[in-house]
């Protein structure tokens, strides 16, 4: 539900990037914030524990630029991805206009990836989210692992189609801003007034 | 997608004399999504975006705990601080109003200007949003194809 200022004149919108823990959402946003240019971001705020794992959310905003007039920023989230956060990342996904699921390619992360997907399905359509219509990206991160999990296997399991995939290393950057891009793009030609 | 919109804001008003009269610092008006469209007093101490995203997250965690104790939710937080403090409350069960003051014998005050703002906002809200239709202003093909252009540029690979 992206917000409209008609008086102050700005559109924000609010990406989601979802996951199992450490699948790398966290690296994902920290290399966003770290490549654009200080113009284009706010300051990146991180909830996190003494084990640097995320707690509640990090966060922080891309200012796209003037647009008809209006001032157009992408509120970038990320959720916890331990299980036992799951009632912090329900809370995360409310309101969001788009998500990246960035899953774990390493062969044993296959149930872990599955069962987190699940999870933001059923948390989405507790916001009432048409899940057929809703802006996703599926990003396969950590390509360099060892045997990582074949592209194709979790649309398969999950029952996904026409979901745009994307390949990265995150740590590296390697396809961090493709999948930015594709999520930020999926939520402009959805945005209505 | 509906989006949540607001038009010329006739809470400026209300929100510059809520700061007159309880003499707080500051005061926001936050969406539940995390997102500033209105504000009043001074703000340039602080990151207003980031306040705005973080309040949001922690009204609605708290939400979450009044449900768990059997209440709908909790409508007011105060977090009191050693130099300053902070009253959050929940306008017309959407929008969340932060203020900011520095007096502790002043909570009193504030609570019952808030309470009083508050009141008010509930009936000018379904005025603006009213109005807003009339307001209109942004042409969508055009809207989509310059933000296109933009996202290309920013994330450039």
């Amino acid at each position: 539900m992206p917000y409209v200022g008609f008086h102050n004149k700005e559109i924000s919108f609010k990406i989601v990037y979802y996951g199992p823990g450490m699948s790398g959402k966290t690296t994902n946003l920290v290399h966003i914030h770290k490549t654009l240019v200080p113009a284009r971001r706010g300051d990146l705020v991180t909830l996190d524990t003494a084990q640097e794992r995320t707690l509640f959310f990090d966060f922080f905003p891309v200012e796209l630029g003037r647009v008809e007039g209006y001032a157009v920023r992408f509120n970038m989230y990320t959720v916890p991805g331990q299980l036992y956060y799951e009632a912090s990342r329900r809370l995360v996904l409310d309101g969001a206009d788009g998500v990246v699921f960035v899953a774990d390619s390493q062969h044993q992360k296959i149930e872990e990836n599955c069962e987190s997907f699940l999870s933001m399905q059923k948390n989405l359509r507790s916001y009432d989210m048409d899940l057929q219509s809703f802006p996703l990206v599926l990003q396969y991160n950590k390509r360099d692992c060892e045997n990582p999990i074949p592209l194709g296997v979790l649309e398969r399991q999950l029952g996904l189609n026409g979901v745009p995939v994307y390949e990265s290393v995150a740590v590296k950057g390697d396809g961090v801003f493709e999948t930015v891009k594709k999520v930020t793009q999926l939520v402009v030609e959805q945005f209505q007034i | 997608m509906t989006p949540v919109t607001t038009t010329k804001s006739p809470f400026e008003d209300l929100l510059a004399a809520l700061i007159r009269e309880s003499g707080a610092l500051t005061v926001l008006l936050v969406t539940r999504q995390g997102t500033v469209f209105s504000q009043g007093g001074d703000t340039s101490y602080m990151n207003t975006t980031a306040m705005a995203a973080l309040v949001a997250g922690m009204f609605s965690a708290t939400r979450e705990v009044a449900r768990m104790v059997g209440e709908d939710q909790f409508s007011i937080l105060l977090q009191q601080g050693e130099r300053r403090h902070i009253h959050i409350s929940l306008v017309a069960g959407e929008i969340m109003m932060i203020v900011v003051f520095e007096d502790q014998a002043r909570t009193g005050m504030v609570r019952h200007a808030c309470r009083r703002a508050a009141e008010q906002m509930a009936v000018v809200l379904p005025q603006a949003r009213e109005r807003e239709t009339m307001e209109k202003d942004i042409s969508l093909p055009a809207f989509r194809e310059y933000a296109l252009n933009l996202i290309d540029r920013i994330f450039q690979t």
